[in-house]
Order: structure tokens, then C-alpha cells, then sequence
């Protein structure tokens, strides 16, 4: 007896969101802080945290999350 | 340690670029009010954002999430003089990621937006949103 077309429907979807949460964990896991500027005409380039522009930048960065606090949006 | 980082930037001659890269065409700049619309919009449709500003042609805050807002306008001054000191060119968008949160950074139609997120926010969706709130700031005004 073939199965009802609803459960196919859920399994699909339940198929999907185990992919979706996989994927955000590898991303969690696998991310790690970087600066990345965009310029025109799409070019982008990384600045490591190491070196003295992306130490730079991590410092005004900081600044920022330091203003904007931990919750509430003003 | 603002006051110095804008120092340096004044001396490497990178501070200019913030007002030079602004569209000369969008001479005026949007009204406070409507810049403040924008942000609680922005905050409305980024459940991530923590805060964020919308500064003006000159760098000046037209709008701030908190109670900070020169420290906003400072802030952004300096990520912005940074981020075009790193390779002596003006940068369109800034994406940065630490432990604490992200920020984002966009000129658009002369105007500028800073905003600071959760960690792990989606990047694209963040800088297009911001893109369009300057787009429909600079359109309205």
C-alpha cells in the first residue's frame, strides 16, 4: 500500500529542516571573526585580525557593539 | 583612544574620503524624523539588530537607536576612516564578525548606515535591507 501523500509531503519537509539545521551548526562551528571589505564593481577583500588594518578595524568594530549594547533596540 | 584613532586618520588623509565618496548630487540630506522611521523599520523587519544609526552627507547622525548618538557618529567615523585606510580606497560595505557580534557598514545615495547584529546574522539580507532603507531615505528627500 503506498503511503499517503501527506505523510510524503512531511517527511520531505522534515528531511529539509534536519539539512537546514545541520547546515547552521557547521556554520556555527566553522565560523570565525573576520573583517571583510567590500569596494565597487564587487571586489572584496579580508583583512586578518593579526594584521595592523584589521587590528583596526576590529578595535572601531568593537566600539560599535560596545555603543549599540547587548539588547533592546533604543 | 576615539579622539586619537580620528587623529591618525586625519593624518593619513583618510577622514576626507567619508565626505568625498557621498553622491554630490544628494545635496539634501532626509529629515530627522524620516531617517528615525527608517531605523525602527529596520529594526522592525531584523529581529538581530541590537542598534544601529543613519548618519547624513557630512557624517552627522540624522538617526540613532539609544541614547548615544554622537558616540554613534564618532564610532561610525572612525570603522569608516579604518576601513578606507586599509587599502587607501573608499569602501562601499563593511562586514565585520567577532565573538561579541557583527557590524555592518554602507554608503548608499550619499548617505551612510552603521548597524550592529547578533552573531550569525545573514549578512546579504542584513546589507540589502540597509541598502534599501538609504535608497528610499535619499529618493524621499
Amino acid at each position: 500500500m503506498p503511503p499517503k501523500p501527506h505523510r510524503i509531503l512531511l517527511d520531505r519537509v522534515s528531511v529539509y529542516a534536519d539539512e537546514a539545521a545541520a547546515f547552521m551548526r557547521r556554520r556555527r562551528i566553522s565560523r570565525r571573526p573576520f573583517a571583510r571589505l567590500y569596494y565597487p564593481h564587487g571586489r572584496s577583500a579580508d583583512h586578518a585580525e593579526d594584521s595592523r588594518s584589521g587590528a583596526e578595524l576590529f578595535v572601531a568594530a568593537g566600539r560599535l557593539i560596545e555603543v549599540a549594547g547587548k539588547k533592546g533596540k533604543g | 583612544m576615539t579622539t586619537v584613532m580620528i587623529q591618525e586618520a586625519r593624518a593619513r588623509g583618510t577622514v576626507g574620503i567619508f565626505t568625498q565618496v557621498m553622491d554630490a548630487a544628494q545635496s539634501a540630506a532626509p529629515d530627522r524624523e524620516s531617517a528615525a522611521a527608517a531605523l525602527e523599520f529596520l529594526g522592525e523587519m531584523s529581529p538581530d539588530l541590537r542598534g544601529a544609526a543613519i548618519l547624513g552627507p557630512a557624517g552627522e547622525v540624522l538617526a540613532a537607536t539609544g541614547e548615544e548618538a554622537e558616540r554613534w557618529g564618532e564610532d561610525a567615523a572612525v570603522l569608516f576612516a579604518a576601513a578606507d585606510g586599509a587599502e587607501e580606497a573608499p569602501v562601499e560595505q563593511v562586514h565585520i564578525a567577532t565573538e561579541q557580534g557583527e557590524v555592518f557598514a554602507i554608503r548608499n545615495a550619499g548617505l551612510a548606515a552603521v548597524s550592529v547584529t547578533d552573531r550569525f546574522s545573514l549578512a546579504s539580507l542584513m546589507l540589502f535591507d540597509m541598502r534599501s532603507m538609504l535608497r528610499e531615505l535619499a529618493d524621499a528627500s
